[in-house]
């Protein structure tokens, strides 16, 4: 009896401090904005809150640039995650070598990284729209020009940010995946004559597959809680074309002033993107080997 | 890493962060060795006059030890609703924050104190107090006066040989353009606009108040209307297709930067939308040109073709369910600023405000589009600002896009008119 | 040349052109950060003329970079601190015990990462304004909260490979649970630690949001928060902007260049086990 409770007092005693912060910031605010999905209300403190039922339900499913802020947010977490997670792994392979560059290499793709996300989207949409247009003069590239006023240009913008932006964030996991793979594994394979692309596919891949579902899971759920790049680098813009989930929550809360409504997007967004994670999680734990 | 190497970075940290413990638990001597003193916490939108604000502050509070003001601007970029509801939840109400019109009012009518009895109420201009005038009570402020119409390159005009005063109906504005339009290589144009549809207040706001204002006679009426007519909607849709069609494209990406700083201070269009407010970003880029603005109507066809909007962009209210001392301060100190000597030049000479308020020598405005605006209104030519009368976020979120989608042909002008008014009507319920 | 060789010089040459292309926004951003506001305009591409040092002298004193740094320091240390020392225990731990109560937090923390945190703000602010919990201590247990989501999902994974003899071994030479995490555990799991640590920084440096409702007292600013003044209503001081975005980064720039020596290192070291 004194084991088990003393087993008990041990567990609480290494995971309750995380428990605890993580249920007062994190739990209690999620399980109150779930009250708050029930209601009507203008986000003022001691201003009247409505208990309306479903109806913020309801409604949304009627909520066409909801639904398209969807489908739009789905799109560019599928582009982005391939190629962010494409670029990043090929990138990690390449300064793994003993390349004379590696170190200047790692944090040279690791530096897009360090600009947070509002800024940085300043920063490309001045890219985009400024000096593209110089580009477009001097290179006499039509394609270059009016970048950001289209949905196309604003889509592709979009992808183009995040994927420099997050390229090396995966990078670094992938860096950590590749280097935790026993040499011995790899000369084994060199002796026996394997070469660099049949090394990479029956060795590497399936021992850095688990890095692969990190990195896919981390990726996909930052495609789409996505705010600060699509506010400063499309505000949503043109015609909200470019809207993303996040935003089109954040408009519905603070520029409409239905806080209640608000949150019942957010529950929606968040138990669709759990269900879309859950899957891809499974399916890729399916193909890793637990070395 | 040996766990030296460890603790001697840890110990590095450490001392790095003393500077701000040390600032941090300054603050907090200071507040506890001196709470005899009231404080007034101030939480406002305007980054652009911050620095001066506080000089302001500081002086008041040389000549009031007894009250300690704290302002905290809200950045740039931001919502400063958002940021309002987020530091009334957070339980540190500020004791001086801002609203901008009947909603607002509405909205926060449970924490605004009347402010009748102020000798600056009694001071404001016929019509200022409208917007925030509930049953007889007033509850906010005006910080300032501005006004918006099309700002025209002095040169260019004169060079094109158009008078600007002249410019008195929509016919002659289109002329003009259509002038301007011709001379473009002399005048070293890329085009004669900047329009810049990615600003939904510039379109949404602005633009349709230039129409919507003669339909309203105040924000009131637009408060309490159940619908829009658009009385005036071929001029709208002809002042939207005439900034659009004579502008440098791509308008849906061009934004107030490339607007005002990189064009038209760069001399490359000779008209654009914009109010007085765009002086400093003139003056900042090209200040030979900031001398040499003003501004012309932005008429519209079978109504009003020869007055430019004016009115207040924001006002300043108090948290009444503060204690007593901390109310009093809170209005004492919004007087003084603008009743004031210090204060009243503050307003004039260092935040470059046109004032909404009696009892200023005017003659001090410097700013060509600030004198602008003080000769349209001593000639009556005026407008009232409306805007901020209608529905939530109807403004910029549902015409503003709905422009957007006309401007590229996603949608037709009877569609936007048809969808706006839908919305209106719907968020009127 | 042998293949192998040549292979190497070919990668080394695809390399810097990547890493030209990457680079190539902060080209934009240094050269614009020495032009005059008018200059940007004008020639967005080239060099600049002259170096314009006062942006950055100007940019220096606005942000008070000073004390903007120190608090930036201040609650990025004390969060991930924190954060590196409950994560790693309660991600050891929860892998050790298989239990379906186990299974059930951590799945709780993992599906945490998909909430927006838009749609926690306000409830979060008020929660934690009542408690009285704000500004930088209450910024630095908020930071707990939500980074512990993304800390104990990486710890999770990588504590996975590390095998449970150890732990045993330990146990039978007589440690107490304790002592078997500090002086056993903790020390391998140091190749996870840096990246998660590094993570953590870039994170907690940049962000804005948070802070932003957070912060109210005088002083305690961080970079981001004091960044934000440069980009007003509607104009945004670019030559200003840019400079402090510098100001800015080479402190993050010359941590992580530093503690990629590190990370080589330490998996080295933990090879050689």
């Amino acid at each position: 009896m004194a084991g088990k409770m003393k087993r008990h007092l041990l567990f609480w005693a290494f995971v309750g401090p995380l428990v605890f912060a993580f249920f007062v910031v994190v739990v209690m605010p999620f399980l109150w904005g779930i009250y708050y999905s029930f209601t009507e209300w203008n986000g003022i403190v001691r201003s009247q809150v409505e208990w309306v039922g479903l109806r913020n339900y309801i409604d949304l499913f009627d909520d066409e640039q909801f639904i398209y802020s969807f489908w739009f947010t789905a799109r560019f977490a599928v582009v982005s995650v391939i190629l962010i997670n494409g670029i990043g792994f090929a990138l990690a392979l390449m300064v793994t070598q003993p390349l004379r560059s590696s170190n200047a290499l790692r944090t040279v793709f690791f530096m897009p990284n360090l600009i947070g996300g509002l800024i940085l989207g300043f920063v490309w949409q001045f890219i985009f729209i400024q000096v593209f247009a110089a580009l477009a003069e001097f290179l006499h590239l039509e394609f270059l020009n009016g970048w950001l006023s289209t949905p196309e240009t604003g889509f592709w913008g979009l992808v183009i940010l995040m994927t420099w932006q997050m390229a090396g964030y995966t990078m670094v996991i992938y860096i950590a995946a590749l280097q935790s793979i026993p040499g011995e594994l790899l000369e084994a394979a060199e002796i026996d004559g394997s070469t660099l692309w049949s090394k990479t596919r029956h060795i590497i891949i399936p021992l850095v597959a688990p890095a692969f579902t990190i990195n896919m899971f981390l990726m996909l759920s930052n495609a789409f809680k996505l705010y600060d790049q699509n506010l400063s680098l499309t505000n949503g813009g043109p015609f909200n074309s470019t809207q993303m989930l996040a935003m089109n929550i954040y408009n519905t809360a603070f520029q409409f002033d239905k806080m209640g409504y608000a949150q019942a997007k957010a529950v929606i967004f968040f138990m669709v993107v759990a269900t879309v994670s859950i899957i891809q999680v499974r399916m890729n734990k399916r193909r890793e080997v637990e070395y | 890493m040996n766990s030296k190497k460890s603790i001697a970075l840890l110990v590095a940290l450490i001392v790095m962060c003393i500077p701000a413990l040390w600032a941090g638990g300054a603050q907090e001597a200071e507040e506890a060795g001196t709470d005899e003193k009231v404080k007034v916490d101030i939480f406002q939108f305007k980054v652009e006059f911050k620095d001066q604000f506080t000089e302001l502050a500081n002086e008041y509070m040389q000549e009031n030890p007894n009250v300690d003001l704290s302002i905290k601007t809200v950045g740039g970029g931001d919502d400063y609703g958002a940021a309002l509801r987020s530091r009334f939840a957070s339980g540190e109400e500020p004791a001086i924050f801002n609203v901008g019109g009947p909603q607002d009012v509405a909205d926060w009518l449970q924490f605004l104190a009347p402010l009748n009895e102020l000798e600056v109420t009694e001071k404001a201009f016929d019509g200022v107090l409208g917007g925030v005038t509930m049953d007889g009570n007033v509850y906010g402020l005006p910080y300032n006066q501005e006004g918006y119409g099309l700002i025209y390159n002095k040169e260019m005009l004169s060079q094109a040989g158009i008078d600007p005063a002249g410019i008195t109906s929509f016919a002659k504005l289109e002329g003009a353009v259509k002038k301007l339009d011709s001379m473009k290589d002399e005048l070293g144009l890329e085009a004669v606009i900047a329009f810049p549809a990615k600003e939904t207040w510039v379109t949404g706001l602005h633009l349709s108040n230039a129409v919507l204002s003669q339909e309203f006679d105040n924000v009131n009426e637009a408060f309490n209307a159940d619908s829009v007519e658009y009385k005036y909607s071929r001029g709208f849709q002809k002042l939207v297709d005439l900034q659009n069609d004579y502008s440098v494209q791509p308008t849906l990406s061009l934004d107030y930067s490339q607007q005002v700083e990189q064009l038209f201070a760069g001399e490359k269009v000779a008209l654009i939308q914009q109010g007085n407010w765009a002086y400093g970003s003139i003056a900042g880029v090209n200040s030979d040109l900031a001398g040499k603005i003003g501004f012309i109507p932005l008429s519209v066809e079978g109504g009003v073709g020869d007055s430019i909007p004016v009115g207040v962009p924001m006002y300043w209210g108090v948290n009444k369910q503060l204690e007593e001392d901390v109310v009093a301060e809170a209005k004492k100190f919004l007087n003084w600023m603008y009743t004031s000597e210090t204060g009243k030049r503050y307003v004039l000479e260092e935040f470059k405000f046109i004032p909404a308020y009696e009892g200023y020598d005017v003659s001090k405005v410097s700013d060509p589009l600030a004198r602008d605006i003080l000769d349209f209104s001593a000639r009556g030519k005026t407008l009232p600002w409306v805007f901020m009368g209608y529905p939530t976020g109807w403004g910029q979120n549902v015409l503003g896009i709905d422009i957007q989608k006309y401007v590229a042909d996603k949608m037709s002008w009877e569609e936007l008119i048809a969808h706006t008014t839908e919305e209106w009507e719907s968020a009127r319920q | 040349m042998t293949g192998k060789k040549r292979f190497i010089l070919f990668l080394e040459v695809i390399g810097i052109t990547v890493g030209i292309v990457f680079f190539f926004p902060f080209y934009i951003m240094l050269i614009n950060s020495f032009k005059t506001k008018p200059q940007i305009f004008q020639n967005t591409l080239n060099l600049p003329g002259g170096l314009e040092w006062s942006n950055y002298a100007e940019a220096f004193e606005r942000l008070d970079f000073m004390q903007a740094f120190a608090n930036s320091l201040f609650i990025t240390v004390g969060s991930i601190v924190l954060l590196i020392l409950f994560a790693s225990m309660a991600g050891w731990k929860l892998v050790r015990t298989k239990t379906p109560l186990s299974s059930l937090i951590f799945f709780m923390f993992v599906s945490a990462i998909l909430i927006p945190f838009q749609s926690v703000m306000l409830p979060l602010i008020t929660i934690m304004g009542k408690i009285g919990f704000l500004n930088r201590l209450g910024l630095i247990f908020m930071y707990l909260g939500f980074g512990s989501s993304l800390s104990l999902f990486l710890y999770h994974g990588f504590v996975k490979s590390v095998p449970k003899e150890l732990d045993e071994a330990a146990i039978i030479d007589g440690c107490s649970e304790f002592q078997l995490f500090r002086k056993v555990i903790f020390p391998i799991l140091n190749p996870i630690t840096l990246t998660v640590i590094i993570l953590l920084t870039i994170w907690i440096w940049n962000d804005y949001l948070l802070p932003s409702l957070v912060i109210n007292k005088e002083g305690m600013q961080t970079i981001p928060l004091q960044m934000f003044f440069f980009f007003g209503e509607y104009t945004k001081q670019w030559h200003l902007a840019l400079a402090g975005l510098t100001l800015a980064i080479i402190p993050v720039i010359i941590f992580y260049f530093s503690a990629q020596k590190y990370i080589i290192r330490g998996v080295t070291q933990g090879a050689i086990k």
